[in-house]
């Protein structure tokens, strides 16, 4: 037996464990959730068979399409608006200067923090009679922050952003202190200023990088469900309702566990598109190293 | 060769790491099985402040009985839930709290529940020392199935005396008395009611009130039954009309949905004097006289829901929450010991530790200990107003099933902060699943 064919690909056994605990915990749950989806079932006694009363009634449901909305909003909003500040600060932070460095020390600590214990800190910093807003009417106008559809998400993205940001950060500056010097000497010589230098060097090198982070982000926003419990609760009505919190709404509220279900399911189904969808556009899939001479 | 070794050997570590997870599980299992124990009754509870009277009661129940009481407690957000979702396994209680109602009824439906028929044969004191308003609440399709085992919660109108002097006003004992007094306390600059509008069910009180003003009681017992033509009704349409009166005329300020009860919000507004009325639970007592000792001692008022003129409704009657209650599962081994546990909730010792910390309880001993109260004059007001209402409405997210309570929650948000009319209301209600 020579060295070069005992230095294989590791045996399948490897990934027993890993497959078992997905078997375990992803796949017999979710084949459960379809069963589920398909039944009546109020957690008491057993699941009685419906067929596809609880898909006909979702699908007719405005609540539901409108969660779907709701959801894609956020996500893109938190896109949008997470991806530029995670950049410009990244690449600063990447500096290595020692002011950077002890800045980007505290920029991290959000990220330290449950997601709990912030919502319900901003929930209270926005009061409107004794937070903030009671004191910049001029801004906040009567403070009625929950109330309105477009200031109740727009407080949704804005505490994840404070959360997150620094996430996206550090994956930026770790991948900006990759960028090879020489490429930026070279364009100081042809004549480059910072700004070019940014759009035209920092930039493309980070591309893989965005598409991380962007993945990282887009799962993350469909998924949304700790921020709304506490701050909104969905509401007002149902206008900040994401697909996530209304199905636990269906399941832990209403107990209707077969609804809960479907949602759950479609959820699945729309995250599943909008990946593949993001692999293809991105050739993720295909992604090839930028590096000089790699 | 050497590969098939390290085959092996990931196989083994793996079989080895995998049996450990099982055994794991396995472990948790039996100690679920352990809970089951024939020589016990497990009592399930909200957990909250008031554990500690259900504490020394079991303590009681155990220096006597063979069979030992043993008490489990759920943190209060989750305990509907969590209920939900043992009540019928292996893990299930054999004695558990509950809000009567369309709480206990899925488990009614479900044939999970003991009706305590025999017991009050046995000792029909199990009945008879209860208020009779409070202990119907736990009556499902006229069969008793709960011993009320805390304090009454009725809802009152709650104010700040200082405010109302200020502005000229005195507490409403009519609804035009209390339009009259929004419009003067809006003058003054004051928002005339706290309302915590986030939580969603302190706007529900509202609802409770009016409906019940105007229409008298009869309606919503007939919709919570399943009358869907109740809510189309003129009287319904009157009652949705006198609440458009209120909000429009500015009586809840306008950044109620941004204000929670439930985070000390609204009873922040009444105790510093930027609200003048909140209408809340009895339990607004001792919020407030943790937070604000001084106000409590002071300025604050309290007093019965107004009256409508010409409505239905007696002006007498009450909405709240009318106690919480024991209700017994059919699948306890030992229904004598139960039974026997139950016998405590009307005893001197009971309502002792109740008063003692705070509560009111709603058995016919009461009144002889009430000026060992921690407040008596208070805990006097509310047991006259609860024991001389001719009805007392159950909160409305209590007396229909859980299932109800999201589109209810949802509905009379909408209806406030104008994202729907009064048809839309009422479609919302036509919606809601039958008690």
């Amino acid at each position: 037996m020579t060295p070069a064919t005992g230095v294989g690909r590791p045996g399948f056994a490897w990934a027993a464990p890993a497959a078992v605990f997905f078997g375990l915990f992803a796949l017999v749950p979710l084949l459960l959730v379809v069963v589920l989806s398909f039944t009546r079932w109020n957690g008491l006694g057993s699941p009685e068979f419906a067929g596809l009363e609880n898909w006909s009634k979702l699908l007719d449901d405005p609540v539901m399409v409108k969660s779907l909305w709701l959801s894609l909003v956020l996500t893109v909003l938190g896109v949008v608006v997470q991806t530029p500040i995670s950049i410009l600060l990244g690449v600063w932070a990447a500096g290595h200067q020692r002011n950077r460095a002890v800045l980007s020390a505290i920029y991290f600590v959000p990220l330290l923090l449950s997601i709990t214990a912030v919502s319900v800190l901003w929930r209270a910093v926005l009061d409107p009679n004794f937070g903030v807003p009671s004191q910049a009417t001029w801004l906040f106008g009567d403070g009625n922050l929950f109330g309105v559809q477009a200031s109740a998400l727009g407080v949704l993205v804005f505490v994840s952003t404070w959360q997150f940001t620094p996430l996206h950060t550090l994956l930026y500056q770790g991948a900006a202190r990759a960028v090879p010097q020489v490429l930026y000497q070279a364009a100081q010589i042809d004549g480059a200023g910072r700004v070019r230098q940014f759009f035209h060097i920092t930039l493309p090198q980070l591309r893989n990088t965005v598409v991380t982070s962007t993945i990282l982000m887009v799962v993350g926003g469909l998924t949304t469900f700790d921020t709304v419990l506490i701050l909104t609760q969905g509401g007002p009505g149902t206008d900040t309702t994401n697909s996530a919190y209304y199905m636990y709404q269906k399941a832990f509220k209403s107990f209707d566990f077969g609804t809960a279900s479907a949602i759950a399911l479609l959820l699945v189904l729309v995250a599943s598109l909008v990946s593949l969808v993001m692999v293809r556009l991105s050739g993720y899939d295909k992604m090839r190293s930028t590096m000089e001479g790699v | 060769m050497k590969r098939h070794i390290r085959l092996l050997r990931t196989a083994v570590v793996g079989g080895a790491s995998l049996a450990l997870t099982l055994s794991l599980a396995g472990c948790g299992g039996s100690g679920d099985g352990a809970g089951g124990d024939s020589d016990t009754i497990r009592v399930l509870v909200y957990g909250d402040a008031t554990n500690k009277v259900e504490k020394q009661l079991v303590d009681t129940f155990n220096k006597t009985s063979k069979v030992k009481a043993v008490l489990d407690t759920i943190p209060g957000a989750d305990y509907q839930s969590k209920l939900q979702t043992i009540i019928s396994g292996k893990q299930a209680p054999d004695v558990f709290f509950n809000w009567g109602g369309g709480s206990i009824k899925p488990f009614v439906d479900a044939g999970l529940l003991m009706p305590l028929d025999d017991f009050i044969a046995k000792d029909p004191k199990l009945k008879s020392d209860f208020l009779p308003s409070v202990f119907d609440t736990a009556v499902v399709d006229g069969k008793p199935y709960g011993v009320p085992m805390r304090g009454t919660q009725p809802v009152l109108l709650f104010s700040n005396e200082k405010v109302l002097e200020e502005a000229g006003v005195t507490a409403p004992r009519t609804w035009d008395e209390l339009l009259a007094a929004v419009k003067a306390l809006k003058a003054k600059g004051v928002t005339p009611i706290a309302l915590g509008g986030g939580d969603k069910w302190p706007t529900q009180m509202w609802f409770q009130y009016v409906y019940d003003r105007v229409a008298g009681p009869e309606l919503f017992a007939k919709a919570v039954k399943g009358d869907k033509d109740v809510w189309a009704s003129a009287d319904s349409r009157k009652a949705l009309g006198m609440l458009k009166e209120l909000i429009d005329a500015g009586a809840f300020g306008t950044n109620y949905d941004s204000v929670k009860f439930t985070d000390g919000g609204s009873p922040a507004l009444l105790a510093t004097g930027k609200a003048a009325f909140e209408l809340m639970g009895s339990w607004e007592y001792s919020t407030l006289q943790d937070a604000y000792p001084d106000f409590v001692k002071s300025d604050l008022g309290y007093g019965a829901f107004p009256a409508v003129t010409g409505g239905k409704g007696n002006g007498d009657n009450i909405a709240g929450n009318t106690n919480n209650f024991y209700s017994v599962l059919k699948s306890t081994e030992h229904p004598e010991a139960v039974a026997e546990f139950l016998k405590l909730m009307y005893s001197d010792e009971f309502v002792k530790a109740q008063l003692a910390i705070g509560n009111l309880p709603t058995t016919t001993n009461t009144p002889k200990f009430l000026d060992t109260a921690a407040n008596p004059e208070y805990s006097k007001y509310q047991y006259d107003l609860v024991k001389k209402a001719p009805a007392f409405q159950l909160s409305w997210d209590q007396a229909f099933p859980p299932a109800a309570t999201t589109t209810l929650h949802q509905a009379v948000q909408q209806f406030f902060n104008g994202q729907s009319d009064a048809d839309a209301f009422i479609a919302a209600m036509q919606s809601l699943p039958a008690a």
